[in-house]
């Protein structure tokens, strides 16, 4: 029992980080089409950034606040040099735009800082567990499940109160439509890559706080979760992001948890293989849904 | 596959592709040193392998990241099964008996046919792999699809390093036999080239392509878009397992690694500048790519060893291959060939050929079909969420009859015909055709059960040429006939239409009006018993929609087929057709001949308004049209 509750909130601590990139690659799919192969970048540049502001004495917690504001930033230039020009194109072609935006930014991690791990000092009180009842919790894992459940909150609200919300919200449902109403593309464009970039900055910190450094390839991995993530939900659906992100995650932990040792090096296939399994039940994803023709 | 081959084009731009590389391959062997061979050589390969990735990417449109697996997986097998025995009992000690001890050893007329046999079962193998795996993809849409192929590089990236006992974990395979030289990897070009052309340019090609351009309306013309990508999947997959065997018995030592995201993306890479939906496109950007990587790897060897002292300069190929993709994709899209084969672009190939350019041969009597048996709506309900868009709505259709469906906007007229034809599953009720039950068929089922339709928003395949659109709809249906024939009931129909004369025009080229028209002939070639008609005259003028009457009119007279038109033009409604049911808040409120409809008071209310329909008189045809 005791290893069972471990497990769940393992796998609710990795679904957090899961679901907050699934969440911003759903948010700029919806409006844009594209499926950013670039997110993970913005968790690395979060990781450089806090590097090198620990590395001038800036204080923690500040080094946090400004590796997630760095993130924001990027994703918003991002936006702004390489996939405007190709708004309008097909899904294939802003795919592969963002693959190719996401190798120029390994190589520049690589040529101008390093292709080695740099250290990022995680303030000691985060490494401990809190004991509870007998179980012990990581720090992490509650600061993780902590910052998810606020960041969701906080987006829900600003999801269904402002105005600019409700446009997102109306433009991941349909985007031209939303243009008709008067709504500025622009600036609905911009927040959705605004707000991507803040959820993998906070994703990025969680990470970078359970590894400890950051290299350049840092990124990558867990955006390609995200990835499935977002699919596995839905294309496109919000939610669906969210829940695919937690799905994929107790996926993950109980396999990590109960499969036998010689199947260990399986577990990524068999995870994949799982979820590309769920897809074959239900081709539009689990929250997913069917456009009408005209 | 008997009878879907077409194109004499296949095997003409396969010729003018290979021979000019074949050639200079040739002469590159007699010259060069072994180190340039041996880039040549990687780049003959690397054709085939883009050729495989083009085979599905370039026909269904889809992204595939997962081609790169199969050539890895490939490449396992074989070294697995080629590395000779006293290497593996080093190498691959944990290997099971029957694989350590396995001999492929056979002679035929002098030659050994060890490699043959080893490499045709590593490309059976993977394809019977690629095709199980395939089921589950082909039904995806595009963006899915194409992560989940993400998911499969993985996948199969995993296992390959996880089954330690055949393939040495994440260490590189020694020892693999090398053999691959110019000669022999200019064959295998040869084999994929006429297989990727060949496959283009089949009738499932066609078909695919179809679904590519439009899948709504491919499904109308009785295209199965999921088995059309499945095929492509299963085909492009046996050429990359292909081009996996060539690279393994080329390179000699390699590790799972090297079938990865790199590969991947350097084979996009080219399939990107040349033009993804282009196989001439993919070889000559495999090509290009090739040697910019070879002079990109040059130069950051020289700045390394020429400026400093240790390696300091990284990925200069991949920032290369990553300028190339953005400045491709921002400066020309479609890539150097854009959606052309190079036959289309040296231009009268056919003459050269001494083979006949369109002509359209008028006076193949359209065929009466049979009068017989309805189209049948018996109390069809179609709920989204909370809203009854159709509800409890009835309708019939005879062959040779022509109903109007009309209502105010919203009333569910387009639900209704998307319920007719398969596009929406029905939430209540049952549609009868001819007395079969097609209520559950999908769409393609029902437009090969020969009812066809047209779209409101007009949906042509708009990157095919116009009588690609027609043929494609020629072959989903069905239709047995041999290429030339093919040809030729394309060009009848579309002249009966009036659009023969921009036959190798673009479908998205042509101006509003012939647009339509080319619709409505690709939905005849289904040879249709019923053709449901979704705003057929929205957007033209009066001359337009006369000359569109007169044309309706007339497949009704000539062909018998019974039509069912959805307009908001009720001139055009009132003098075409036979009988009219009206739709609001998707019941049916009124029915009969056009007159009845024009003067019942419910009809008026729901146009006009319950105060505005009592000093109104009926929305007359002289009111002419109502704008949608």
């Amino acid at each position: 029992m005791e290893i069972f509750v471990q497990q769940f909130i393992n796998a609710l601590a990795l679904g957090g980080t899961y679901a907050l990139l699934a969440l911003g690659l759903a948010m700029v799919f919806s409006v844009l089409g594209l499926i950013n192969f670039a997110h993970g970048e913005l968790m690395t540049i979060t990781g450089y950034a806090m590097f090198f502001a620990i590395a001038a004495g800036i204080p923690f917690p500040i080094a946090v606040i400004l590796g997630i504001a760095a993130a924001t930033l990027a994703a918003i230039l991002m936006e702004r040099i390489a996939f405007r020009p190709v708004r309008d194109a097909n899904t294939a072609t802003m795919l592969l735009t963002s693959f190719a935006v996401s190798t120029i930014l390994h190589m520049l991690f690589q040529n101008l800082i390093s292709a080695r791990p740099k250290a990022i000092p995680v303030p000691d009180w985060m490494i401990g567990a809190i004991n509870l009842g007998g179980l012990s919790i990581g720090v992490i894992q509650v600061m993780s499940i902590t910052a998810t459940t606020l960041l969701l909150l906080a987006l829900t609200v600003f999801l269904r109160r402002s105005i600019l919300g409700i446009a997102m919200r109306a433009a991941s449902l349909d985007f031209p439509v939303t243009r008709l109403m008067g709504i500025n593309a622009n600036a609905v464009i911009a927040t959705a890559f605004g707000i991507s970039g803040l959820l993998a900055g906070v994703a990025g910190v969680l990470w970078l706080a359970q590894r400890g450094s950051v290299d350049p390839l840092m990124g990558f991995l867990p955006v390609l979760k995200a990835f499935i993530a977002v699919v596995l939900g839905g294309l496109g659906s919000l939610p669906g992001a969210v829940l695919g992100g937690f799905v994929l995650a107790f996926i993950e932990v109980s396999l990590r948890a109960f499969l036998p040792d010689d199947w260990l090096p399986f577990r990524e296939s068999i995870t994949l293989t799982l979820v590309i399994i769920l897809l074959l039940v239900r081709p539009e994803g689990l929250l997913g849904r069917k456009d009408a023709v005209r | 596959m008997m009878g879907r081959m077409i194109a004499p084009g296949a095997l003409a731009g396969s010729a003018l592709l290979f021979v000019p590389i074949a050639i200079l391959s040739l002469i590159g062997w007699q010259v060069l040193g072994n180190a340039q061979q041996g880039t040549l050589t990687h780049m003959l390969i690397m054709i085939v392998a883009v050729l495989a990735f083009s085979s599905f990417t370039g026909n269904s449109g889809i992204l595939s990241f997962g081609h790169a697996a199969f050539m890895g997986l490939s490449a396992h097998i074989t070294g697995a099964l080629t590395i000779p025995q006293a290497q593996k009992a080093i190498f691959l000690p944990d290997l099971p008996a029957w694989l350590a001890d396995a001999d492929f050893h056979y002679m035929l007329l002098g030659m050994d046919l060890h490699f043959f046999i080893v490499g045709l079962i590593a490309v059976v193998i993977v394809t019977f792999v690629a095709f199980l795996i395939g089921i589950p993809i082909s039904r995806l849409g595009g963006p899915s699809a194409a992560i989940a192929t993400l998911g499969l590089l993985i996948i199969v990236y995993g296992v390959i390093v996880g089954a330690r006992d055949f393939t040495r974990g994440s260490q590189a395979l020694i020892g693999v036999p090398k053999f691959i030289d110019i000669p022999t990897a200019l064959v295998f070009v040869a084999i994929a080239l006429v297989v990727a052309r060949t496959f283009r340019d089949s009738l499932s090609g066609l078909e695919l392509r179809a679904a590519r351009e439009d899948e709504p309306a491919a499904r109308a013309i009785g295209v199965n878009a999921h088995a059309r990508r499945l095929l492509a999947w299963t085909v492009s997959a046996s050429l990359a397992a292909l081009a996996g065997v060539l690279l393994a018995h080329f390179l000699g030592v390699y590790s799972p690694k090297e079938f990865y995201f790199q590969l991947t993306f350097a084979i996009l890479v080219m399939l990107i500048v040349g033009g993804m939906s282009s196989v001439s496109g993919a070889v000559v950007g495999a090509i290009l790519v090739t040697a910019m990587i070879e002079i990109l790897r040059k130069s950051e060897d020289y700045i390394n060893t020429a400026w400093f002292q240790e390696p300091t300069v990284f990925g200069l190929t991949d920032i290369g291959l990553s300028l190339a993709i953005l400045g491709v994709l921002f400066w020309r899209r479609d890539g150097l060939f854009g959606y052309r084969e190079i036959e289309e672009l040296a231009g009268g190939w056919r003459r050269w050929f001494g083979l006949k350019v369109h002509e359209a041969e008028q006076g193949a009597a359209p065929v009466r079909i049979q009068q017989e048996g309805a189209l049948e709506v018996r109390h069809v309900a179609k709920v989204f969420g909370g809203l009854r868009a159709v509800d409890d709505a009835s309708l019939s259709l005879k062959p040779g009859e022509i109903l109007g469906l009309i209502g105010p906007n919203g009333s569910g007229k387009t639900t209704m015909l998307g319920c007719i034809s398969g596009a929406l599953d029905i939430s209540e009720g049952a549609v009868n055709l001819d007395g079969h039950d097609i209520t559950q068929m999908p769409a393609h089922q029902i437009a090969r059960h020969r009812v066809g339709r047209s779209f409101q928003n007009i949906r042509l395949f708009t990157h095919l040429t116009c009588i690609e659109n027609v043929k494609a709809a020629l072959a989903a249906s069905g239709t047995r006939l041999a290429s030339a024939q093919m040809e030729q009931r394309a060009l009848a129909l579309m002249a009966e239409l009036g659009v023969a004369d921009y036959a190798e025009r673009r479908a998205g080229t042509l101006a509003y009006g012939l647009q339509r028209r080319l619709e409505i002939a690709r939905a005849l070639a289904l040879e249709p018993r019923y053709l449901l008609l979704d705003e057929p005259a929205a957007g033209m003028n009066e001359t337009e929609s006369d000359d569109l009457l007169k044309i309706l009119a007339g497949l009704r007279d000539s062909r018998g087929l019974g039509l069912l038109v959805v307009d908001h033009d009720l001139r055009l409604i009132m003098r075409l057709c036979d009988r009219v049911v009206v739709l609001n808040k998707g019941q049916v409120i009124a029915e009969g001949a056009p007159e009845e409809v024009q003067a019942n008071p419910d009809v008026i209310e729901a146009y006009l308004g319950k105060r505005r329909a009592a000093t109104k008189t009926a929305p007359h045809a002289t009111q002419g049209r109502e704008e949608p």
